[in-house]
């Protein structure tokens, strides 16, 4: 069994292995989906960073953060929170955050570290997959 | 000046021999040219007719200039400022000189040279006649006019300036035009341990902390002092040492000659006071909370107690007891009942007052709070009481609001009206008083026909603690609170409260107003809500981690014949929200990636799905648009929010949208199936109720027709869907012409239908309905025989209300032609069990899902 660390909410990830049937038919190609999505959403963050458009991050954010949550993929799940609180304005503690530049600031670094996390993630989850078959 | 005897000197005539002295070596002359005293002779007339040398020295002025001149117009250029009262000062003394022929003294009169002289004024007399005046001047400290007092940085007044420089309460000092410290005082130097030599050409800034720079509050307290004279401020201020004290700071405006020239800037330290200040506050604070603590507590402490005694005594009632026992257990019981009341009122009044009463938001139904209000004074009330309830026709079913404040002010009302009426009526009377888009005003009224209440005491009618007649106070218990209380919870809810006497009989007119929100466009799905919020309570489910077995088992059976529909856009959640529902024996779900997508499914198949499983967050049209758009096509398929906010108060958004539960994502597997179990398995199918309605609505209307062919008179059944027709004007228009003989012969069954609107409260054997139309107030008179002549007709209703004696007033007659439209729709908010009660003849059932007592 591979560890995941902090990386993955284990009770919230193993209800997604139980819907397997047959080997891992379900979570597997699920969990590639998923990967595929989250590199969609970052490149259309990294435009949307480029163009400044906090509103949309704010979108992207809350989207890749309903399926990371769904799946149990807690860093990301942080990360893509953060996104999303600073593209409305918002500290993480909820406070309103005024400062365009500062929130842009905030939402590049959680950018960079959730495509870290992503990548480190994947790797993990294909070791994963792999041993288990 | 006055011109006495004006006897001629001749200025060469002083120098006459006549005038010499008799030592001819000494030349008088001389003597005076160079006398070591500046001196001025006059003539009588006022001209100056000689100098001494010293006087031309010291006024620095020519011979010239001054011999021969009027001395008025000589002063006149030579003192200062021009114009100087001076020269008045002087004129008079002279001319007081003269008449008292004494010598006078002036004040000080100041030269343009800046000297300072006082005249020593010497009227030279021969005998009677008037031949000369000697001015003879001294000279004083050189003086200064108190405009030259203030000029910063120079000198000031000596003793002014030991007065300020002595202060040492207060920190006093000037600024210059730019803020620029210019004067310090020992004060000063004190309060911000600055010494004089280091602050001066300081700007005064430099005592301000960082947050009043940010806001330029030195330089807009220099800009207001411009404008407005002068400015007060009040805030920390920094010594020299970093230490901050709290500061009075006032700010004065200086000018000189109407030139701005700096700023006068008094500093008191308020430490101290602030200190204290927030001392009293924490304490009040503390205090404060202490005692709601307190009130908390004691309602709690003494009303349960209150309650076990109360219970007690009712069970106590139904033993079998003898005559004596029954009647002390009843004085406890009825003294317990005042007591809890009294107590209820002082704790609801101290909460008033310390403000820490609230309002809560829920949804009320107007007429079922009426009607069970009404139902729970009559019991108490005196055998020769009528009760009328007039409810208008566009009166909303329910808005949103406090029900139980509402309630209370109702009851207190007409718990009044009730003690304080022997006989007559007691009239309630709801309408709609305002509308706007968010809100109506509701207007209540509650007229008796009582002992009414002496001019006098109206006005201190809803002031605490006031009962208006001692005599009252011994007849009826209670704690003087009970109007003030109401008159408190009427502005609590945005209205007001008032006092009239009954123009039509003795009594009284207490009437409220209440503002109430209107449950916009989603009012039938709330009443939808209702329905199904019987088996629920609107807490949330008790969750445990785990469904047991059995309860999966059977629900994955059940599962297999449902069919949902899924709204979710995100492709992952779709997947896995697929898989789990699979999982748990789900064969058909229904899937959209939007809220539109979900809107034009459920329409488009209105009955197909059994639940909607609805994300919020959606493109296009997000869930709660969503669920607000199947709401309004009337489709009451129970809609589950699902979300990842997860916040306090969510829950409470997605129920008022219209949902009917939510499950917080990451959707969990058990918490799914409990839910799902609670909509699918243990509530009533929308689908069944619905048809059910839809049938039963039909066969109302068939039956109805006939009666309504035979009825040619206006049938007192108010249109929900008419517009606010005023009340009063629908009460007097209902034309006197059926007498009540007519009106039994009606077929049976369809004349009660038509007879009761469901906000109609009606009481068992008495036909509301078939009271004549009167006028009003002749309204009961006329009602005692017609409730028994229409006892048969009425007898199979349920017995709703034990005494006989109420007598209800329906809402006056709309028109006939849209009675049979206006059934099914007022119909349409009943709950189904009512709906099967009316089919069965059964049509006394008031709407309100109140209980019969």
């Amino acid at each position: 069994m591979v560890d995941f660390g902090d990386h993955v909410d284990d009770a919230t990830f193993s209800q997604i292995l139980e819907m397997d049937e047959d080997s891992h038919d379900f979570s597997m190609p699920l969990v590639s989906n998923f990967f595929e999505q989250a590199d969609e959403t970052f490149e259309q963050m990294d435009a949307a960073v480029e163009s400044k458009d906090l509103s949309e991050l704010s979108k992207l954010g809350h989207f890749l953060k309903g399926s990371s949550a769904t799946l149990g993929f807690t860093k990301i799940k942080d990360n893509c929170q953060i996104i999303q609180q600073y593209g409305s304005n918002l500290n993480v503690d909820g406070s309103a955050e005024p400062d365009e530049d500062v929130c842009l600031r905030r939402i590049k670094d959680a950018l960079a570290a959730v495509k870290v996390d992503k990548a480190e993630l994947e790797k993990k989850m294909k070791k994963f997959f792999e041993l288990e078959k | 000046m006055q011109m006495q005897s004006p006897a001629t000197i001749d200025v060469d005539k002083a120098h006459s021999p006549s005038l010499a002295s008799p030592f001819p070596n000494i030349d008088g002359n001389l003597l005076f040219d160079l006398s070591p005293l500046p001196l001025t002779v006059l003539t009588p007339s006022c001209r100056i007719a000689r100098v001494s040398d010293r006087f031309l020295h010291d006024w620095q002025v020519s011979r010239e200039a001054c011999v021969g001149q009027q001395l008025v117009n000589f002063l006149e250029r030579y003192l200062r400022p021009a114009g100087s009262p001076a020269v008045a000062h002087l004129t008079s003394a002279i001319d007081d000189a003269i008449s008292s022929r004494a010598e006078r003294t002036t004040k000080q009169i100041t030269t343009k040279h800046a000297s300072s002289w006082r005249a020593r004024v010497l009227p030279i007399f021969k005998e009677a006649e008037l031949v000369g005046i000697m001015l003879e001047w001294q000279e004083g400290p050189a003086a200064l006019d108190e405009s030259e007092i203030v000029r910063p940085g120079l000198s000031t007044d000596e003793a002014f300036r030991i007065l300020v420089q002595a202060v040492k309460d207060y920190a006093i000092f000037l600024l210059d035009t730019k803020g620029r410290i210019a004067t310090w005082n020992t004060g000063a130097e004190l309060l911000k341990g600055y010494r004089r030599e280091e602050i001066v050409g300081k700007h005064f800034s430099i005592f301000y902390g960082q947050d009043d720079l940010a806001i330029r509050k030195p330089e807009l307290e220099l800009e207001i002092c411009l404008r407005e004279g002068r400015v007060e401020d009040e805030g920390w201020r920094y010594k020299k040492d970093g230490t901050r004290f709290w500061a009075n700071v006032i700010i004065t405006a200086v000018y000189k000659d109407g030139v701005h020239v700096g700023f006068g800037k008094v500093t008191r330290d308020l430490t101290e006071r602030k200190t204290s200040e927030s001392r009293l506050i924490a304490a009040y604070e503390e205090s404060e909370k202490l005692k709601s603590d307190f009130l908390a507590n004691m309602s709690h402490e003494i009303r349960t107690p209150m309650h076990g005694m109360l219970s007690a005594c009712s069970l106590l009632l139904d033993t079998p007891l003898t005559e004596r026992q029954q009647d002390i257990i009843q004085i406890m019981d009825e003294s317990g009942q005042v007591l809890l009341q009294v107590i209820n009122d002082i704790l609801d009044y101290s909460k008033l007052a310390s403000g820490s009463f609230s309002i809560t938001s829920d949804i009320v139904g107007i007429t079922s709070i009426i009607t069970s209000v009404v139902r729970s004074v009559q019991t108490t009330m005196h055998s020769g009481v009528h009760f009328e309830l007039f409810l208008a026709p566009d009166l909303p079913k329910s808005v949103q609001g406090d029900p139980l404040r509402y309630r209370q002010i109702v009851h207190n009302l007409v718990n009044n009206a009730a003690k304080f009426t022997d006989k007559g009526t007691i009239r309630v009377s709801v309408s709609v008083q305002m509308e706007d888009e968010e809100s109506y005003f509701i207007m209540t009224e509650v007229i008796d026909t009582g002992i009414g209440v002496p001019e006098p005491a109206a006005a201190g009618l809803f002031t605490p603690f006031t009962q208006f007649d001692a005599t009252t106070t011994k007849r009826y218990k209670g704690t003087g609170l009970g109007l003030s209380i109401a008159k408190s919870l009427a502005e609590l809810m945005g209205g007001r409260i008032g006092y009239r006497p009954n123009p039509d009989r003795h009594g009284s007119i207490f009437w409220f107003t209440a503002k109430f929100k209107k449950i916009k466009s989603l009012e039938q799905l709330q009443d939808w809500k209702r329905k199904v919020s019987g088996s629920r309570d609107g807490s949330p489910l008790p969750l445990s981690s785990t469904a047991p077995p059995d309860l999966q088992a059977e629900f994955s059976k059940i599962a297999s014949t449902k069919s949902l529909l899924l709204a979710e856009d995100n492709i992952i959640n779709q997947k896995v929200m697929l898989g789990m529902l699979r999982s748990i024996g789900f064969k058909n779900v229904a899937l959209a990636a939007n809220g539109q997508e979900a809107v034009n499914l459920v329409r488009g198949k209105p009955a197909a799905f059994d639940l909607v499983l609805m994300d919020i967050n959606m493109p296009i049209l997000d869930g709660h648009e969503a669920t607000v758009k199947i709401r309004q096509s009337g489709i009451g398929v129970p809609v589950v929010a699902m979300t990842a906010y997860a916040l306090k108060g969510d829950k409470e958004r997605c129920l008022e949208h219209g949902m009917d539960d939510y499950i917080p994502k990451p959707v969990e597997k058990q918490y799914l199936i409990k839910t799902l179990c609670k909509w699918l398995v243990r509530t009533k199918d929308y689908r069944m109720s619905a048809g059910e309605e839809l049938a039963r609505l039909q066969d109302l209307r068939s039956r109805l027709k006939p009666a309504l062919s035979t009825l040619q008179l206006p049938l007192p059944i108010p249109i929900p869907s008419v517009p606010s027709i005023p009340l009063q004007t629908q009460v007097f228009t209902i034309p006197p012409t059926i007498p009540p003989t007519e009106v039994t012969d009606l077929p049976s069954p369809p004349k009660q239908i038509s007879r009761f609107p469901p906000q109609v409260f009606s009481p068992s054997g008495i036909q509301p309905a078939l009271t004549p139309p009167t006028p009003r107030t002749e309204a009961s008179a006329e009602s005692g025989s017609q409730a028994e002549s229409n006892a048969n007709a009425s007898s199979e209703a349920p017995p709703l209300l034990t005494s006989p004696e109420v007598q209800l007033t329906l809402p006056p007659p709309p028109q006939q032609t849209q009675q049979t439209d206006a059934i099914p729709e007022s119909r349409a908010s009943n709950n189904s069990d009512q709906i099967e009660a009316q089919t069965n003849n059964s049509p006394h059932q008031p709407e309100a899902e109140v209980p019969p007592v």
